[in-house]
């Protein structure tokens, strides 16, 4: 059933947006994501920020999942890596946030390298196993570590301005005064890096070693006999996948002034894999629809609890826990292909109109 | 050396656990295919129904005597509350199974690994809720610091019951597996699905009894943590299956030997570490303990990608 015109060129089929409704929809959504911001309150803007952050850390994990099809169940710890070389380098060192968060991306990368060759060898449960027992032993190294070099296990994520910091300067230019609110313009430096890793997905998917990566997913023995160099593939895929998951914690840390172990937990990781799925696994339109969804629903979910006659006062997780979850597993259950699903639907529909199938 | 055979025993014991959880994980795994996450849930599960069952029941007067924390239980005799306890979570298993997997037979690996997960969480989220988040008294038989000294020795009553016990059953589920007609039933599941079903084998049914089997493993193996510690919390008593993934995973997926081994195994390397690195190396390796399962394992497995006894896989195109 077709869901796009007719591809009578090869060009064509490569092109970024491959239809006018492609341009005009991406002209409107950045002019929503502009607008939006000034419309929300702090609240609001608090889920925008989480939003962003998940899409960059989803995309991230749809590479290896989704292109590459590995499952990884240990994201969290590479955004962890991520968060606290950011927090590290902008407390101890006065690195400016432009500086530090690539720097932190490009360390998570190196650890998610380093686990490449173990995980070459390895796959399906196996390799969620290992990459569990990774976020352990990171986790494990991360608690010691602290305690060794600071004698605490949280840090706080000063943000320093474009070039290194005035010394009472500690939470930078991006939290006060100014035209724009510190949460709009933390916003708009959210949005710029959300907008560039979907691009850089986008293209990944459209190139040569991203179709390789799916030979790989669909069949990895066949994708070799083919010439596909599987291992390369694989490793090239955990790299990325890692390098995003540490921009992703960078941007975490600076979302949350005080950075705790706490939130870098398997549940994180759980959740990055859940939001891969729920958008979709194998597109880029999934990874970005997925984690939105996801980090806007579950609050909604939690606002719910509240007004439900629960027996006591729990607190609004666990409300969002035992709302959003079951739901989430019923829609994975009936819609296999997540909300890609229903969108190929729409389209479909409408593509198809007035005719139906 | 008495430190040793100390730490020996109570590595066994440990490791028992261990192999109890991996052992529950294997076989659900051979006969569906699928992990199941929600493994430590169950656990806690059938410690906190054996609490429910054991503690005696409250006292409408005397409520500062439990600390405030205490909710009455139904004060039946151990043994009782024991096996019920332990029946109750083979049916939750069972529940699990019919309600939530069952209808992802065929479906692609990932959906079943999330949905376990979320299972997981849901039920923990639920038994906080309901236990609430401090840490509850498992009450035992007997006094539970109880110890008796052999040659110099001294060992404590719980490390032997433990393994004493759960060698018992892990004898009988072996003979069971090995001899019986509904052994049989579940190792051709186990090989072949289809051709089971070809061969008038109730597979329905043999999931149903290979995942109570797997939560009765879960809840002996919580009630023998909660006698080790001896109290159990709802929100982390969890975390033991997450420790036993290793053991699972070096014993090789698709074999109960291997998990029993690898439990033992690694339980005993566990408790040694704790008495001896631990406080060795500074501040680097404290708690070294609790992730040298996970080192082991990815050592294990570069050399051996599918564990010790793991099946090889072999490929056609």
């Amino acid at each position: 059933m077709p869901t796009k015109k007719l591809v009578t060129r090869y060009l064509d089929d490569l092109a970024l947006f491959p239809d006018r409704y492609h341009k005009i929809g991406v002209v409107f959504g950045v002019l929503a994501a502009v607008i939006l911001p000034f419309l929300m309150g702090d609240y609001g803007l608090d889920i925008a920020h989480k939003g962003l952050i998940a899409v960059v850390g989803a995309t991230g994990m749809m590479i290896l999942t989704g292109f590459c099809g590995q499952i990884s169940l240990g994201h969290a710890a590479f955004l962890a890596i991520g968060g606290y070389t950011v927090a590290i380098l902008g407390g101890t060192f006065g690195v400016p946030f432009w500086l530090a968060l690539p720097i932190g991306g490009v360390l998570a990368a190196a650890v998610g390298l380093m686990v490449g060759p173990f995980a070459l060898r390895l796959e399906g449960l196996y390799l969620a196993i290992v990459t569990i027992g990774l976020l352990f032993l990171v986790e494990h190294v991360l608690r010691n570590g602290l305690e060794m070099a600071y004698a605490k296990d949280y840090l706080s994520v000063p943000m320093h301005s474009w070039f290194g910091s005035a010394p009472d300067d500690v939470l930078g230019s991006f939290r006060e005064d100014g035209a724009l609110s510190g949460g709009q313009k933390l916003y708009f430096l959210f949005l710029v890096i959300a907008l560039g890793t979907l691009w850089v997905s986008k293209n990944l998917q459209r190139s040569h070693t991203g179709r390789a990566m799916m030979a790989v997913r669909d069949r990895d023995m066949a994708a070799e006999v083919l010439g596909v160099n599987a291992a390369q593939s694989k490793f090239i895929a955990f790299g990325l996948s890692s390098f995003f998951a540490g921009i992703a914690g960078g941007m975490y840390a600076f979302a949350h002034p005080v950075l705790t172990l706490e939130p870098f937990n398997l549940q994180m990781s759980v959740e990055y894999v859940a939001m891969v799925i729920l958008g979709g696994v194998g597109t880029t339109f999934g990874a970005a629809w997925g984690a939105l969804a996801f980090t806007v629903l579950l609050p909604l979910a939690g606002e719910l609890g509240q007004m439900l006659p629960f027996p006591s006062a729990f607190s609004s997780e666990h409300q969002a826990v035992i709302i959003f979850f079951p739901l989430l597993c019923l829609f994975l259950v009936f819609e296999p292909l997540g909300i890609l699903g229903i969108w190929l639907r729409v389209k479909r529909y409408f593509a198809a109109w007035p005719f139906r199938y | 050396m008495t430190d040793f055979v100390q730490l020996l025993v109570s590595g066994l014991a440990l490791g028992s656990v261990y192999a109890l959880v991996a052992l529950g994980f294997v076989v659900i795994y051979r006969a569906s295919e699928v992990f199941n996450f929600a493994h430590g849930e169950l656990l806690t599960f059938g410690a906190l129904m054996m609490i429910y069952l054991s503690a005696a029941p409250i006292d409408e007067s005397d409520l500062f005597a439990l600390g405030g924390s205490g909710s009455g239980g139904l004060g039946l005799p151990w043994g009782l509350a024991a096996l019920l306890a332990i029946t109750a979570t083979g049916l939750l298993a069972v529940v699990i199974e019919r309600v939530a997997l069952r209808p992802l037979v065929g479906r692609p690996v990932f959906v079943p690994i999330i949905i376990t997960l979320f299972i997981g969480f849901i039920l923990r989220t639920i038994m906080v809720l309901v236990w609430g988040t401090g840490s509850l008294p498992l009450e035992t038989p007997y006094d539970a610091m109880a110890t008796f000294t052999v040659g110099g020795v001294t060992i404590d009553y719980t490390s032997v019951w433990v393994i004493l016990f759960s060698g018992v059953v892990l004898g009988l589920f072996f003979l069971l597996l090995r001899f019986s007609k509904l052994g049989i039933a579940m190792r051709a599941t186990s090989s072949d699905q289809e051709t089971a079903l070809g061969l008038g084998i109730p597979v329905g049914k043999v999931f149903g009894v290979t995942w109570f089997v797997a939560g009765a493993f879960a809840a002996m193996a919580g009630i023998f943590v909660g006698m080790r510690e001896p109290s159990v919390e709802a929100a982390t008593a969890s975390y033991i299956a997450l420790r036993a993934f290793p053991a699972v995973i070096v014993g090789g997926l698709e074999s109960p030997t291997g998990a029993v081994l690898a439990g033992l195994l690694l339980g005993v390397l566990e408790v040694l570490t704790q008495g001896y690195i631990n406080d060795s190396f500074g501040e680097m390796s404290k708690n070294f303990h609790a992730v040298l399962p996970y080192l082991v394992m990815i050592l294990v497995l570069v050399v051996r990608p599918y564990g010790l006894f793991g099946q090889r896989k072999v490929e056609r195109l």
